[in-house]
């Protein structure tokens, strides 16, 4: 059987820079600064050799490995892995550096609840707009709408604003759209931890169904006892490379014990 | 794309292990190939046309969201034209009494007015569009190219509705239709071209380099200095008259004076500005690919 999901060789660098870490949260460049920065580059790599290593950091080093269809994957390890940085370009959001993915089938990526939601549009009209923000058709909407309002629990407000909403109504309504979304290759990042316990449980069991409808699953969470329960394989990451992957339960011992060592 | 099919999937409790190809059928070439973009590249048509009610949507929520929470709504897409117009013919057209070529002042600004506050509008809507929309950026995938360009197409609208204030006024200035009018659409096509020629450039710029935020409204008050609005180009000295000529904003709006007025049209200004801006268009277009890839990492 052939992979759904082909990843050679993938590195991704991201230029942090000395100057940007001074600029703090700031992280975009004005014209002077980069014209400044263009004429005095040649002196500054004259006078200290090998500058540029200061100013750069690989979020993902050299990562190869296959997804199958139908397969459940977690992807799990320490902040600043990699895990992001690796959904965010198999999901088109950055390019990588080097290496190449190759995917065989429709990609919906679910990075944040309720992107593309806008506080002075009703709960109805941003159903729609986020759906199509997803990827989902409007007639695909049309046909699930009365389902994501009943799995959001909304319907009596369904004509406000959201800006109206209590965050868990909007957390509900956001999770709602997301969870009836219908691509290939489904990835999810930490995002299912919204709600009261109640929804949750309602959140989990609907990623239970979504697991099991044959549907491929990318799964980055913190949550192991979720892992361990929807993913059949689990890949552990550090300092942007492959650290062990297999089986979740063994995985995510082996990950357990590495900050828990004797 | 629909050569992926699933066969029934989501009816299934789960697949048994050997179930799964019969679940899939993987098309022989991947639907996406992810890699370092090279040097050149296209604008991918395919990827635009997939992405089309994306597209749809940001337009449509544009305009839901634009007069949402005001007391006058849409009338605001009158408000502003109109009131320029009666400052304009008040200062212009009765204190200074600038030239209209022998048309009513007040209609002959007005009708500069009209694709001048679509162009102007667009501009600083589309420029800001991308900072604007920053969260999509960092979320979803689609072309960004669709981002700058619904907010231009939302300002059809406001023109289209304030086109038809100036529908009611040619009765009342005497002006009759006449067959030049037929060259409205074309003009209408020019004008949203060059705007998005020009929005697609400047909202990656700005994506980029935020001084282009503060030197937008700034760049747009002097373009309209650069364009025949207020003054016509007869009034201009004939050794100053190439500068204003190079505006490709120029052919346009004296394009729907001559249309709307039924006056000669300057073919030669027209050709000028079509190909100038499809020279932008092509350009912008192209500058905007190269830089699409590190928006999600800049902006």
């Amino acid at each position: 059987m052939r992979p759904i999901i082909k990843v050679e060789n993938l590195s991704k660098r991201y230029h942090i820079g000395t100057s940007a870490a001074h600029r703090g949260a700031l992280r975009y460049t004005t014209l002077r600064e980069s014209l400044s920065r263009m004429a005095s580059a040649p002196f500054k790599r004259l006078s200290r050799g090998g500058r540029a290593r200061e100013e750069t950091i690989w979020a993902l080093r050299d990562l190869t490995f296959d997804i199958m269809p139908s397969e459940v994957v977690g992807i799990i390890g320490a902040n600043g892995s990699g895990k992001s940085t690796l959904l965010k370009i198999l999901s088109r959001i950055t390019e990588p550096t080097t290496g190449r993915v190759e995917l065989y089938g429709r990609v919906a990526s679910l990075l944040e609840v309720g992107t593309g939601f806008h506080p002075d549009l009703t709960g109805k009209e941003n159903i729609y707009l986020n759906g199509a923000v997803l990827g989902m058709k409007r007639r695909e909407i049309a046909r699930k709408f009365d389902e994501i309002v009943a799995f959001a629990e909304i319907d009596k407000f369904l004509d406000t604003s959201v800006k109206y909403y209590s965050s868990g109504m909007y957390v509900r309504l956001a999770f709602a759209v997301a969870a009836h979304l219908d691509p290939d290759i489904l990835i999810v990042d930490e995002v299912l931890a919204v709600g009261d316990a109640s929804f949750q449980k309602k959140c989990l069991g609907k990623m239970d169904d979504v697991t099991k409808s044959g549907r491929t699953v990318l799964f980055v969470s913190h949550a192991m006892e979720m892992i361990a329960q929807l993913c059949e394989r689990t890949i552990l990451m550090k300092d942007g490379r492959i650290n062990k992957a297999g089986p979740s339960r063994e995985v995510i011992d082996y990950y357990i014990g590495l900050y828990n060592p004797g | 794309m629909e050569a992926v099919t699933r066969t029934e999937a989501d009816g299934l409790a789960g697949p048994e292990p050997d179930s799964e190809q019969a679940l899939y059928h993987l098309p022989e070439k991947p639907l996406v190939v992810i890699e370092p973009h090279s040097s050149w590249v296209a604008l991918n048509i395919r990827d635009l046309w997939l992405y089309r009610e994306t597209f749809y949507f940001l337009v449509w929520r544009d305009i839901k969201v634009r007069y949402k929470q005001t007391v006058f709504g849409v009338a605001w897409a009158i408000i502003q034209p109109l009131f320029l117009m009666l400052a304009f013919a008040f200062f212009f057209g009765q204190l200074v009494r600038v030239s209209s070529d022998g048309a009513p002042y007040p209609i002959w600004v007005y009708v500069g007015i009209l694709p001048w506050t679509f162009f102007s509008n667009a501009l600083a809507n589309s420029g800001n569009s991308l900072i604007g929309n920053s969260n999509l950026i960092t979320k979803v995938y689609f072309p960004r190219l669709i981002i700058p360009s619904a907010a231009i197409a939302a300002g059809l609208l406001d023109f289209a509705i304030a086109f038809a204030l100036l529908l009611g006024f040619i009765p009342f200035y005497g002006l009759g239709l006449s067959w030049s009018m037929l060259m409205l659409p074309p003009l209408v096509l020019l004008v949203t071209f060059l705007a998005l020629a020009v929005g697609i450039w400047t909202s990656a710029l700005n994506a980029r380099y935020r001084d282009v935020r503060h030197a937008l409204p700034f760049l747009i008050q002097l373009w309209m200095f650069a364009t025949p609005i207020i003054y016509p180009l007869s009034i201009v000295p004939p050794e100053y008259r190439w500068v204003i000529a190079l505006n490709p904003l120029t052919g346009i709006v004296e394009g729907f004076r001559s249309a709307l007025f039924g006056w000669p049209f300057n073919w030669g200004a027209l050709a000028f500005s079509a190909t100038i801006t499809l020279f932008l268009f092509v350009f912008f277009v192209y500058v905007f690919r190269r830089m699409e890839s590190s928006f999600a990492d800049v902006i």
